[in-house]
C-alpha cells in the first residue's frame, strides 16, 4: 500500500510540477508538427498538411 | 500506654492499649473482651490460616508522619470461600487504622463520623451507587457478609467467635476506598484508600517466612502430583489428571467432587513461565467459559497468571484472538446503567458491545476463589480498541453480590507464543474480535504524516503557481466570418432566416471547399486568418486558446496552428463552440457551451504566427463574428486537482477498508450502530 501511495504521489506531483513549472499539457486534442518549408510557403498546403495530420474540423 | 491484664483462661499476661476491645491470648488462643475490671473470656479462636501475608504482628511503620504498630489481626471468611486478613494499626496518636489485605492488595481505612445518613444495606446493589451525602457518591464493589474465623493480638472492635458481619465495600476514584460495616446500628463508616506497603515503611514483625517456589501436593483423589504456585492464596484446585475439584484451604487439598470436564484444548500448559509486558508471569490456572447467544455456545479459554508481586492477571483466548486482563477498582469506572451504550472512563470513550451470561465449563489448576463448575456471572463488555472494559457481576450463594471490572488489552498471538515459548505457529484468528485493533486505522495513522506533508507541498506549489501564472494575453482578435467567407451580410441574414436567395456570389470562384476530400483545393479558398507575428518570451508556461462564439443550436469550430517563424514547428489544435438547447417532454435542456478553451504546452521563446481556420456547417456561418484569444501562463486547476486526488485516494481507500473492518466488528455486537438497540458513535 505504501508503494502504491508513493506511485500515486509521484504521479500527481509530477503532473502538477510539469504543468506549473515547465508548461507541459497532457490532456486535450492537439498535436505538434514540423511544417516543411514547402508547406509554409504554399497557401493551400496548410490545409492539406493539417488534414493529413488528423485535423479535419467540423462535426 | 498499654494496660496489662491476665488471660481469663490461662493467666498469661495480656496487653490492652487504649481502644483495644478484645485481646487474643498468644498461648491459649483465648478471646478476652475488655471489661471494667478484668477481661472476660468470650471464647477461643481457631488457628490462623496461613495466608502468606507479608505482614506480621508487632511490625512497625509510619503513616502521614505518625508511627504505628501492627497490634492485631482478624481473619474473616468470605462467602465464596477463603479468608482475608484485616490488620489493625495502633498509631502513636491513639487512633486505629484498619489495613485490609486481599489478593495482594492493601486498603487502609479509618473510622469516620459520617456527615450524613448512611444508606441501608438493603438499598445498595453491587455495581450501583452509594450516596453518602456530603461524603460523596461511591460505587458499591461488594455487598456481602463476612464470618469471623480467627484473630491474634489486640482488636479494636468487639469480635465474637462465629460472628457474622454484613458489609459493603465502596470504591471511588484514584484508589479511594470505604467500607460500611452493618454489624452495628447505625452502621460504621470506614474511609481510606488503596495503599502500597512501601508507603507504610513497615519493618519487623513476627510473620512467617514467605513460601518460595511451587509447593508440591498430591491429589487426594488420584494421587497425581499437583504443583501449587500460590498455595497461600489458592482456594480451589482443578486436578488436571483426574478432573477432580479440590479444596485448598489451609494449605491442604481436600476432594470436593468429580467434574465432568470438557475437552482440554488449552495451549498454555500449567506452570509455563514467561515475561509478558515486562512482568514475569506463570500460568497457574486454566478455565474454560462460554456464553450462549441465540442458542449458540461461544466458548473461550482463560489462563490465570501469577505475577512476581503475587498479583493475578488473566490471559484470554477466544477463536485465536488473545488479550491480557487486569483488575480495575470499581470506583475507577463510572456508574453504568442498563442499556447504556457509551461509557467515558480511563480517558477513553467505551462503546458497549455485548451483555452475556458467562458460565464456567471447566477448571484446571489453581484459583484464588472457590470456583465452581457452572458458576455464572453477568458480563457487560465495553470496547475501545485495542482495549475492553468488562464488568462481571456475580451473586453470592446465600445473598450478597459483587462487581468486578477488568481492563483487557489485545495481544498479538505471536507475542503469546514467544512469551511462553510455545511450539509451532499460533492458529490464525477467526473473524474480528470485539476490541481487536483496526489494522487499517493503524496504517492510516502511519500515512497521516505523508498525507499532511503532501497536502502542504501541494499548497505551496499552488501558491507559487498562482503567483507566477499571470494569464498574459498574447493575442485577442474578433474575426468577422461574413467577411472571411466573402458573403454579403444581408444574404447571410436571409439564409439564417430560411429565405430562399440566390447563392451569394463570392469574391473568389468558391467561398467554401468544393469537396472535403480535396483539401488542397479548399485551402486556397477557405476562410483562413493569419495573425501578425506574436512574440513569446517565456518558454516554461503553458498557452491557452479560447474561442467565444455566440452560437445558438449550432456549432462552429476552429482549426488552429501556432507556427514558429523560426523553426517551422507548429502546435496544432482544434477548438469548438457548440451550444444546443430546447424543451423535451416539458423540460428544458441544453448542452455544450458558447466558449471553449484548449490548452497547449509551452513553446520555445520566439516569434509565432497564429493560423485560424473556422469551420461550420453549410454555406453561411452561424454567427457573424467570433472572438479568439491566446493567453500564456494560465493557472490550470486540473493538475493540482489530480495531485489532490492522488494524495487522498490511498487514504480514502484506507478509510473505506477501516470502515469495512469496523462494520465486520460491530456485526457481532448486540449494540451494533444499525441494529435496533443502536449504539452511539465515539
Amino acid at each position: 500500500m505504501r508503494i502504491l501511495y508513493m506511485l500515486f504521489l509521484a504521479g500527481g506531483f509530477g503532473l502538477t510540477v510539469a504543468n506549473g513549472f515547465l508548461g507541459r499539457e497532457f490532456f486535450g486534442q492537439r498535436r505538434r508538427a514540423d511544417l516543411p518549408p514547402s508547406v509554409r510557403q504554399t497557401p493551400g498546403a496548410y490545409r492539406t498538411f493539417l488534414h493529413n495530420n488528423g485535423f479535419h474540423g467540423g462535426k | 500506654m498499654s494496660a496489662l491484664a491476665s488471660c481469663p483462661s490461662c493467666g498469661a499476661s495480656l496487653s490492652f492499649r487504649p481502644g483495644t476491645m478484645v485481646a487474643v491470648c498468644p498461648y491459649c488462643k483465648a478471646l478476652a473482651a475488655r471489661r471494667d475490671r478484668d477481661p472476660e473470656l468470650i471464647g477461643k479462636v481457631a488457628d490462623l490460616v496461613d495466608t502468606g501475608s507479608p505482614l506480621g504482628l508487632g511490625a512497625t511503620g509510619h503513616y502521614t508522619g505518625r508511627a504505628f504498630t501492627l497490634a492485631g489481626r482478624v481473619q474473616l471468611k468470605h462467602p465464596l470461600g477463603g479468608v482475608w486478613d484485616e490488620w489493625y494499626l495502633a498509631l502513636d496518636d491513639g487512633r486505629w487504622g484498619w489495613l485490609a489485605e486481599a489478593q495482594g492488595r492493601f486498603y487502609l481505612t479509618f473510622t469516620q463520623t459520617p456527615h450524613g445518613t448512611l444508606p441501608a444495606a438493603d438499598s445498595l446493589q453491587a455495581g450501583g451507587l452509594a450516596d453518602l451525602g456530603p461524603d460523596g457518591l461511591w460505587t458499591v464493589g461488594e455487598l456481602s457478609e463476612a464470618t469471623f474465623h480467627s484473630a491474634e493480638g489486640e482488636i479494636p472492635w468487639a469480635v465474637e467467635p462465629g460472628g457474622t458481619y454484613r458489609f459493603a465495600d465502596l470504591s471511588g476514584r484514584n484508589g479511594a476506598f470505604a467500607t460500611l460495616d452493618y454489624s452495628e446500628d447505625p452502621p460504621l463508616f470506614f474511609l481510606g484508600r488503596e495503599i502500597a506497603l512501601a508507603e507504610l515503611g513497615i519493618q519487623g514483625g513476627t510473620r512467617k517466612p514467605p513460601k518460595v517456589g511451587a509447593q508440591s501436593l498430591n491429589c487426594p483423589k488420584c494421587g497425581g502430583t499437583l504443583a501449587l504456585h500460590a498455595p497461600d492464596q489458592t482456594q480451589r484446585v482443578g486436578c488436571p489428571n483426574c478432573g477432580s475439584l479440590l479444596s485448598a484451604e489451609g494449605g491442604k487439598l481436600a476432594f470436593l467432587k468429580s467434574l465432568k470436564q470438557p475437552r482440554q484444548d488449552v495451549v498454555i500448559p500449567l506452570g509455563a513461565e514467561g515475561s509478558l509486558k515486562g512482568e514475569k508471569v506463570i500460568c497457574i490456572g486454566q478455565m474454560r467459559r462460554s456464553c450462549t447467544i441465540d442458542e449458540t455456545a461461544y466458548p473461550w479459554n482463560e489462563y490465570l497468571l501469577l505475577d512476581s508481586q503475587h498479583g493475578f492477571r488473566w490471559l484470554v483466548q477466544s477463536e485465536g484472538h488473545w488479550s491480557l486482563a487486569v483488575a480495575v477498582a470499581p470506583g475507577e469506572v463510572p456508574q453504568v446503567r442498563d442499556g447504556q451504550k457509551n461509557l467515558w472512563s480511563q480517558g477513553h470513550n467505551w462503546r458497549r458491545f455485548q451483555d452475556v451470561e458467562a458460565v464456567v465449563e471447566g477448571v484446571w489448576g489453581e484459583f484464588y476463589w472457590a470456583v465452581e463448575q457452572g458458576e455464572r456471572v453477568e458480563v457487560s463488555e465495553f470496547v475501545a480498541p485495542p482495549r475492553s472494559l468488562t464488568r462481571e457481576r456475580q451473586k453470592h450463594k446465600g445473598g450478597g453480590e459483587e462487581v468486578n471490572w477488568s481492563l483487557s488489552t489485545y495481544l498479538e498471538p505471536e507475542d503469546v507464543w514467544s512469551t511462553f515459548k510455545l511450539e509451532g505457529a499460533p492458529p490464525p484468528p477467526v473473524g474480528t474480535a470485539s476490541f481487536q485493533p483496526n489494522p487499517h486505522k493503524v496504517a492510516l495513522a502511519k500515512s497521516a504524516l505523508w498525507l499532511v506533508g503532501a497536502l502542504g507541498l501541494l499548497l505551496v506549489l499552488v501558491m507559487v503557481e498562482s503567483m507566477t501564472h499571470r494569464n498574459t494575453e498574447l493575442f485577442h482578435r474578433r474575426l468577422d466570418l461574413i467577411e472571411m467567407a466573402h458573403l454579403q451580410p444581408s444574404a447571410a441574414e436571409a439564409t439564417r432566416k430560411g429565405i430562399s436567395l440566390r447563392r451569394p456570389t463570392p469574391a473568389r470562384p468558391a467561398a467554401m471547399p468544393r469537396s472535403p476530400s480535396d483539401p488542397a483545393a479548399a485551402e486556397a479558398q477557405e476562410p483562413v486568418f493569419f495573425s501578425d507575428p506574436i512574440e513569446i518570451k517565456d518558454g516554461h508556461q503553458n498557452l491557452a486558446v479560447t474561442l467565444i462564439a455566440p452560437v445558438n443550436n449550432n456549432w462552429i469550430s476552429l482549426d488552429g496552428a501556432l507556427v514558429s517563424e523560426t523553426t517551422g514547428v507548429a502546435e496544432l489544435f482544434l477548438v469548438e463552440s457548440s451550444w444546443y438547447h430546447g424543451v423535451d417532454g416539458g423540460e428544458s435542456w441544453s448542452e455544450g457551451a458558447q466558449s471553449e478553451t484548449v490548452f497547449l504546452s509551452a513553446v520555445p521563446p520566439g516569434s509565432y504566427v497564429l493560423r485560424l481556420a473556422p469551420q461550420w456547417e453549410g454555406t453561411v456561418p452561424p454567427v457573424d463574428t467570433i472572438d479568439v484569444q491566446l493567453r500564456q501562463g494560465v493557472m490550470r486547476w486540473l493538475y493540482p486537482g489530480l495531485a489532490l486526488l492522488a494524495i487522498l485516494l490511498v487514504p480514502l481507500l484506507m478509510v473505506f477498508r477501516m470502515a469495512a473492518f469496523e462494520s465486520r466488528r460491530w456485526q457481532e455486537s448486540m449494540y451494533a450502530p444499525n441494529a435496533g438497540a443502536s449504539g452511539g458513535d465515539d
